[in-house]
């Protein structure tokens, strides 16, 4: 009995010594990380839908509004979107323009099978998704019928699907968002209008 | 005279795919192209010599009934540390070699050598066989990477080598590939053994 406790104890010192040096690194690896992130998320906005400022909205779906930094009409929206993948959460990140359709896609973080999901980071992959309107957003496994469909990577048709299916449900989100919040909807009016009291 | 035969016997001898035959699960996930297994192997040389250093030291402290949870805890958090302070300090080198630091925690090699090796031996040896081990891990992934990369991508190192007309074979990127590869690669090292 005592061995026992006598070994628990000794267990409960490693892992108190290893809890209190992680919690340690932790406390000042963290704001660099998320700081780096950050930074990552604004250059991969910038990266697809270049020269525009972007408005940050949140809500049910967290999106950012681009408007070109001159002439501050809207661009388009870039957002977002998660879904589970063969190795955990697929992050995808989409631009698309006023009407909806694809300017173009970014898998922003994924822990994918090495050599075959991690593919769907690659241009060959992502550059598919450019013009597709939401309609044409569906897995060829699934029905869909190239070119009005995306074609599966090779080994990886959940990670396909995961980015698929996370883009289309987040357009589908964004659309009722937008339409829903008066604010945009005026704002494409007031920029027709002010162009005409000009 | 010791130091160089625990820092060369992992690269032939005991290699830990080969002959050993431990860490399958990187084996087959990371063995997908070299510049894969280049980044595993050099990911996990580096935390296995780490790992050995710390396990030599604390063996006399660590009572051998516990040893194995104790291991485990030592690993895993000296892998999060670094995972941590790569993603702080070098994101760059944390984007390429960050989705292979996950994976080294449940790469048995490293408790592998931890139970069988550095738990009996003094630092400087634990560190010799820290580093024989890794690059007999690190080649060994490369060989078959090379294979697989070749076959099923008609590449090396993301450079073509096979011409447009060869159609890839697809079977060698996916994990029945890493076995048949592995399979053929293993029956050679015997022969060669044999012969000798």
């Amino acid at each position: 009995m005592k061995m026992f406790l006598q070994l628990g104890l000794i267990l409960l010192a490693f892992c108190m010594v290893a809890t209190a040096l992680l919690a340690y690194v932790n406390s000042f690896t963290k704001p660099r990380i998320e700081a780096i992130k950050l930074k990552e998320a604004a250059d991969a906005r910038n990266e697809l839908i270049p020269d525009s400022e972007f408005e940050e909205i949140t809500g049910d779906l967290s999106y950012y509004i681009a408007r070109d930094k001159t002439t501050k009409e809207i661009k388009g929206y870039t957002f977002t979107a998660e879904q589970i993948g063969y190795g955990g959460p697929v992050k995808t990140m989409a631009a698309v323009d006023k009407d909806f359709k694809i300017i173009s896609i970014k898998v922003i973080q994924q822990t994918e099978t090495p050599g075959l999901g991690t593919n769907a980071t690659l241009p060959k992959f992502t550059d598919q998704f450019k013009g597709k309107t939401l309609d044409q957003l569906t897995v060829d496994k699934d029905g869909g019928v190239p070119p009005n469909a995306i074609k599966a990577l090779t080994g990886a048709t959940i990670t396909t699907r995961a980015v698929a299916n996370a883009v289309k449900a987040s357009i589908d989100k964004l659309r009722a968002s937008v339409s829903q919040s008066p604010e945009t909807a005026a704002l494409s009016d007031s920029t027709a209008a002010l162009e005409v009291a000009k | 005279m010791s130091f160089i035969k625990e820092l060369t016997k992992g690269i032939i001898k005991e290699n830990p795919i080969f002959v050993i035959v431990l860490g399958m699960c990187p084996t087959l996930a990371t063995s997908t192209s070299v510049e894969n297994a280049l980044g595993m192997g050099m990911a996990a040389t580096f935390v296995l010599v780490c790992s050995n250093i710390f396990i030599s030291l604390i063996k006399n402290i660590t009572p051998d009934k516990i040893r194995i949870p104790v291991y485990v805890v030592v690993i895993a958090s000296f892998v999060t540390i670094v995972d941590l302070s790569m993603a702080a300090f070098i994101p760059d080198l944390h984007k390429s070699l960050g989705l292979f630091i996950p994976l080294i925690v449940v790469n048995c090699i490293i408790l592998g050598r931890a139970e069988a090796f550095a738990n009996k031996n003094n630092v400087l040896n634990s560190i010799a066989d820290g580093i024989g081990m890794g690059l007999g891990f690190t080649l060994a992934l490369s060989v078959v990477a090379t294979i697989r990369e070749i076959l099923g991508n008609g590449t090396w190192l993301n450079i073509k080598v096979l011409p447009e007309t060869y159609d890839p074979m697809l079977i060698t990127l996916l994990a029945p590939g890493a076995f048949i590869t592995l399979g053929f690669l293993m029956a050679l090292m015997n022969m060669l053994k044999e012969k000798k």
